[in-house]
């Protein structure tokens, strides 16, 4: 158990909110009526006010030791609470100050003490003011008053600006260069935000450009719209300025543009709308960082061992959330066996694990599922097939476009090779990895963006790195800063011989450079030949520097065991994590660790979040929102895969030996233990698999629909290949079980890990009877395979 | 009226939760986004059946016939055009390649279109030609696409809330090419529930939507009460509301409601009349069409009925063009013709637009297009020797006829032309595909700008979202 502080002092804590109303009412009100006093001092309100001035210092002195205890308890820190906190100290103590002024000139007739008073009483009044607005600010946003006011309304498109308008003459005069740079700046984050929705290479209405200094100067359709130095003419002053339901007004959709936004633009057209040469767009976008950084761990606390549960303890703090339920054995065993090796425990199975009574039994199970090295391997091998598109049919395969990497990769896989070196050998394969890297090559002619290098800079990109380069192998990315010169340079590494540049399919006579997305990486050396290029390439790359794809790879791994992504998704690395410090933490530890994958999993099924309840929600967007809040490991469907093992396992093999493309044993030595069923990961794609969600890997899939839908529901109804596998299982179980009341027992122990309820068992009955024909028993089957307790994992 | 009752019983048996649920076709993907604008344009079509020559029509031994020059041993291959005979059809001047009759006949309610331009996309592959017909988009892609049929059912929604919104009939997967067929029957990114629902085989159609083969009506009940009395008690309602659940509730919902619905008669073909099955039943083709009017009928959305792809059969004529050509045409004029009156006959034709056209077409000498050739795949001797020699084997890609009618499309109306010496490539009005799907979207009154943020790009229903409507084709004027 957590050792949480001490509840009462919490609870306290709590109250601060509502009684810091207190001294705020009685003190302001007691120096409003303060006024009619004056030059009256003795007036009828006099004891009246004392009242208030004693309540309102008493009520100061328990919102300051109350606030005190909400700050130390919930681990608040931050800027505004220093100042709420120094603040309302100062009031406090002025408050007492005040006090005994009062009680001064009330006792002792003290009266050349009036004016003190009342100066110490009108500060007072001020500070408790002003130390309820930083309060305020914390726990509604500093923005939460004045965000409604009418000349704030547009305010969230707008960026905070470096350029001082103020500091320059908008008279006559130009700027110095430097000023220029910035103007420019500042400009251009305007036009991002607000013109390139409509006017930019992604799309172009009105055949307006605005993101480039060419296109500006242009302009469009109906002419110039920046005329250097006359803003009474340029037509983007003009109608920037238009109110907001004219016809001509732009930004024609959504919000207009600030006073503040359209003053800049304004200025920079009076100015001559300079553009500098050496003028770069400014980033909009969130870049991650590329290194590396272990960040300490949070403090110690009883009750969690495991370093990701320290940083959830955290997170849940921070965060004012509770620590999920530990779950249950049966619950705990099902999803670390289907998660490490896709399979369901057997009901013995989970009464041994029930009756064993070591403290350390999960950990020890653990490692016995990563040691089951064929079992393990047979499940991975599905989520890397779908990330690697590797397939053992497919596009490209018919006009040798294409090369199967499985044996390389389940070899990998069994063997559990270090991910640095596993990159290292897609990278920089040989001929039994080199798939991956050689793409898929359709006949015919393709775009000069799929050819295979890019193809090749692409998927390096999203499964290795975890960032988009599609949009930036035709084009300057919208998306992201990526250049088409930087995803050139870098499909370049991949190439024979010097890629041409394109641009939106042009060939721009220019030739690639050969360069990592990240110079600091390292250099590729642009002359040397392929084969030392993916050489040079694949040793930067795995670097320990490069944190990026470290953490790129803990997160998948997470998102496998957990649901979700520490960041979502999985493929944009650059979009902001729930935490962190976990995923840095987990990244840096995967690498001191040997970039070990079974102690990656090892380590997350270990922690007690892994061992906790799971969490549901309402909709899938919310799962993969911004402001997703981590509640512990989120519910996910089975994969066609652990599906349709399921059924094999315990009904009959859904599979034949005739259907199997890749066949791990077929070199097996006699006396090794042939499995009991052929493996779904195993067989070729077909309508079955597909209906449950198996892509196509002609593309990377690094993400599988959880959401069911109707076609899929309409093979489970009425598709052959579950109708018959049920069919023949059906007629084994009576053969093996003969009575209703046994089989339903039984199936539900094997299927769903628990006995049926009496209710179940009454329903159950009514179909099945005392002694069951086959078709009876397939019914029953199909019926609780439908049920979501049997398709989720929870 | 016969189906506004039905309809009204069916609805009576369902919950109007239920079908609130199906009528928004389900929950969105997760992962992308709309930007679509809420007002729509009217449309003129409900319906969309697009009838597909799959393998490579030749346009000169169809629908564009050229000179015909009749088969003696010894001829040079540069002189034939047309391996048949022609004869006028309804409409005045316009003459069809013999074998296309029933056709020709009812030419005057549609749209002849001679000007269909493929694209350019190197050493010929049929499906990769298939993929950027029924896509708009080249393959390969960086994202999986949707075919034409996934955009409506996304778009529209289903027409009759158990009718599934995009229907497949008659291409198996298989056959040789099967993968690159599977990689453009595919929602792609809207998600699978908007993917093709697959009838192999039009004459076991039914079989898609009933029960298990054997499973009697009775058994069928009493196995979805049985699951519905075990969800009701399985621990899974503990923990609470989960979409990952409540979908596989509902997907099952749907399922038992359209495998058990009146209109999923509609899928069974021996319930039609003998007559006009007779006319139909030409093959697997002519089936598909019958299937395609039946359901129309309930109200389908979108139906693809295929003459089926298989490397080497159907049009893909690599020799004996002539002798196969006679083949496809018996298999394709009456069930076309027959289904385009049917469907005038109830009215139905008025908001449902037919469509047959093929990837490209064929010639005896070029390969790719007259101006820019690519790789041969066939040998073609300068002197016809033999009867296998004569035909169209060479994959043209520079003048294929398509024909359109009903849903907003003209009456009588002839578009582009074709050059009546070789090359026989267009000289009137070339058309492409994304105005071609421009013209479908926008018949069905989807917006030509419609698209959905993919990985944070904006993916329109035609590349860039610069399909152009051709209104010529269209009985409205632009607006």
């Amino acid at each position: 158990m957590v050792v949480e502080n001490f509840w009462f002092w919490q609870f306290l804590g709590r109250l601060h909110p509502l009684v810091v109303h207190f001294p705020i009412g009685l003190l302001i009100f007691a120096a409003f009526l303060e006024l009619f006093t004056i030059g009256n001092f003795q007036s009828k309100l006099r004891p009246g006010i004392n009242a208030l001035v004693l309540g309102g210092a008493f009520s100061a002195l328990i919102a300051v030791l109350f606030g005190w205890q909400l700050a130390v308890n919930e681990s608040i820190t931050g800027e505004l609470l220093e100042i709420h906190q120094q603040l309302g100290f100062v009031t406090a103590t002025i408050s007492l100050i005040l006090l005994w002024i009062v009680s001064r000139i009330a006792l002792k007739n003290r009266l050349h003490h009036i004016k003190l008073y009342r100066g110490v009483l009108f500060i007072t009044a001020v500070g408790i003011g002003a130390t309820g607005h930083f309060g305020a600010s914390m726990t509604h946003g500093e923005d939460f008053l004045v965000n409604v006011l009418p000349w704030n309304s547009n305010d969230s498109n707008s960026i905070p600006f470096e350029f001082d308008l103020a500091n320059y003459d908008s008279g006559v005069g130009s700027l110095n260069p430097d000023n220029e740079l910035k103007l420019i700046g500042e400009v251009r984050t305007v036009l991002a935000h607000n013109c390139y929705k409509c006017h930019s290479g992604a799309k172009i209405e009105g055949d307006l450009r605005l993101d480039s200094r060419e296109y500006v100067f242009k302009g469009g359709e109906s002419g110039a719209v920046v005329i250097p130095g006359n803003t009474g003419q340029s037509e983007m002053i003009k109608r920037i300025k238009l109110p907001k339901n004219h016809k001509n007004v732009m930004p024609a959709k959504g919000k207009l543009l600030t006073e503040q936004e359209i003053a800049l633009l304004t200025f920079w057209v009076e100015k001559g709308a300079p553009w500098p040469d050496n003028a770069s767009q400014p980033s909009i976008y969130r870049v991650a960082e590329l290194t590396p950084r272990r960040p300490t761990l949070p403090k110690s606390t009883t009750g969690l061992e495991n370093p990701i549960d320290l940083f959830v303890h955290a997170y849940f703090l921070q965060n004012g959330l509770k620590w999920p339920q530990i779950s249950d054995d049966k619950t705990f065993l099902r999803r670390i066996y289907l998660d490490v090796i896709g399979l369901m425990p057997s009901p013995e199975e989970l009464e041994a694990f029930s009756r064993d009574e070591k403290p350390d039994k999960k950990a020890e199970l653990i490692q016995n599922l990563l040691n089951r090295n064929e079992d393990y391997s047979m499940h991975w091998l599905t989520f890397w097939n779908d990330i690697l598109r590797n397939d053992y049919t497919g596009t490209g395969y018919i006009t040798n476009g294409r090369y199967n990497i499985t044996d390389w990769l389940y070899e990998s896989l069994s063997k559990n090779k270090p991910y640095n070196v596993f990159v290292k050998e897609l990278l920089n394969p040989n001929e039994k990895s080199k798939g991956f890297i050689e793409g898929i090559q359709w006949r015919g002619t393709v775009n000069a963006s799929q050819r295979t290098e890019m193809q090749a800079a692409q998927n390096v990109g999203q499964v290795i790195l975890g960032l988009n380069l599609k949009c930036a192998s035709c084009h300057d990315s919208f998306i992201s800063d990526w250049k088409l010169d930087q995803a050139y340079a870098f499909a370049n590494i991949f190439a024979d011989s010097t890629l041409e540049v394109s641009r939106c399919e042009q060939p721009t006579g220019k030739f690639a450079s050969t360069k990592i997305l990240w110079e600091e990486l390292g250099e590729i050396d642009s002359t040397a030949r392929r084969s030392e290029k993916l050489r040079q390439l694949s040793e930067h790359l795995v670097q320990p520097a490069n944190g990026r794809m470290y953490r790129t790879i803990v997160n998948r791994i997470w998102k496998q065991m957990m649901g979700r992504g520490i960041i979502e998704p999985v493929d944009e690395m650059d979009n902001a994590p729930w935490s962190q410090d976990l995923l840095n933490w987990l990244a840096s530890e995967f690498v001191d660790n040997g970039y070990d994958l079974k102690a990656l999993i090892y380590l997350i099924g270990t922690s007690k979040i892994y061992q906790s309840a799971s969490s549901g929600v309402k909709s899938p967007d919310l799962l993969y929102s911004e402001d997703f809040t981590f509640n512990g490991m989120n519910r996910r469907r089975l994969t066609a895969e652990q599906f349709s093992d399921a059924v094999s396992q315990v009904i009959n093999p859904i599979f034949g030996q005739e259907e199997v493309k890749y066949n791990p044993f077929q070199l097996a030595k006699s006396e090794q233990i042939k499995p009991e069923f052929i493996r779904a990961s195993l067989v070729a794609n077909n309508s079955f698999l597909t209906a449950m969600g198996r892509p196509n890997r002609e593309i990377v899939a690094t993400n599988r629909d959880s959401q069911a839908n109707l076609l899929q529901a309409l093979e489970l109804s009425n598709g052959d290949r579950l109708f018959d596998v049920l069919e023949k299982g059906a007629i084994h179980w009576r053969d093996k079980y003969t009575r209703g009341e046994i089989i339903s027992e039984e199936f539900y122990k094997k299927i769903l890990l628990r006995k049926p309820s009496q209710k179940e068992l009454e329903i159950t009955k009514q179909v099945l009877g005392d002694f069951p024909e086959p078709e009876h028993i397939q019914d029953f089957f199909w019926a609780v395979l439908l049920l979501p307790e049997f398709q989720i994992i929870y | 009226m016969d189906h506004q009752l039905r309809r009204r019983d069916f609805l009576k048996k369902t919950s109007a939760a239920a079908m609130a649920t199906m009528a928004m076709g389900a929950p969105l993907s997760s992962l992308i986004s709309s930007c679509n604008p809420k007002d729509t344009i009217s449309s003129t079509a409900d319906t969309v059946i697009l009838l597909f020559m799959a393998g490579g029509m030749a346009h000169t031994e169809t629908f564009d016939p050229k000179k015909y020059t009749a088969f003696r041993k010894g001829m040079q291959s540069n002189e034939v055009l047309s391996t048949f005979p022609s004869f006028p059809t309804a409409l005045d001047g316009i003459h069809f390649s013999e074998g296309l009759e029933s056709i020709g006949e009812i030419m005057d309610r549609g749209t002849l279109i001679r000007s269909y331009v493929a694209a350019d996309l190197g050493h010929i592959l049929h499906t990769r030609h298939q993929y950027h017909w029924h896509t708009c988009y080249e393959p390969p892609q960086s994202v999986v696409v949707p075919h034409l049929g996934s955009w409506i059912a996304k778009e529209k929604g289903p027409l009759n809330p158990v009718i599934p919104p995009f229907i497949n009939i008659g291409q198996r997967f298989t056959v040789g090419e099967g993968e690159e067929l599977k990689a453009f029957h595919s929602a792609g990114f809207l998600g699978s529930e908007f993917g093709p629902f697959l009838i192999p085989d039009p004459a076991s159609g039914l079989e898609s939507v009933r029960p298990p083969f054997g499973m009697s009506m009775q058994r069928f009940e009493s196995r979805n009460q049985l699951y519905e009395n075990l969800v009701k008690e399985s621990a899974m309602g503990d923990f609470g509301s989960d979409y990952q659940r409540e979908s596989l509730k509902r997907s099952m919902e749907q399922a038992y409601i359209l495998l058990n619905s009146p209109e999923a008669k509609a899928f069974d073909l021996s319930q039609e009349a003998k007559e006009s099955y007779d006319i139909y039943n030409t093959g697997k083709f002519g089936l598909g069409c019958l299937l395609a009017k039946r359901l129309v009928n309930q109200g389908a959305r979108f139906i693809s009925v295929t003459t089926e792809y298989e490397p080497f059969f159907g049009w893909d004529t690599h020799d004996n063009g002539h002798t196969r050509l006679k083949d496809m045409k018996k298999l394709i004029d009456a069930p076309i013709a027959q289904l385009i009156k049917d469907l005038d006959e109830s009215g139905k034709l008025e908001r449902t637009l037919v469509i047959v056209a093929s990837e490209f077409s064929r010639d005896m000498l070029t390969e790719g297009r007259p101006d820019l050739k690519v790789l041969d795949q066939v040998d073609v001797p300068d002197i016809i020797e033999d009867m296998k020699n004569y035909g169209m084997h060479r994959h043209f890609t520079d003048g294929c006829s398509m024909l359109m009618f009903g849903g907003g499309i003209k009456r009588g109306h002839v578009y582009g032309k074709t050059a009546d010496e070789r090359p026989c490539k267009t000289v009137e009005k070339p058309i492409k595909i994304d105005s071609i799907h421009q013209t479908i979207y926008h018949a069905l009154g989807i917006p030509t700008d419609t698209h959905y943020m993919i990985e944070k790009r904006p993916f329109y229903t035609t590349p860039d979202g610069h399909g152009k409507v051709e209104y010529e084709l269209l009985n409205t004027k632009k607006t």
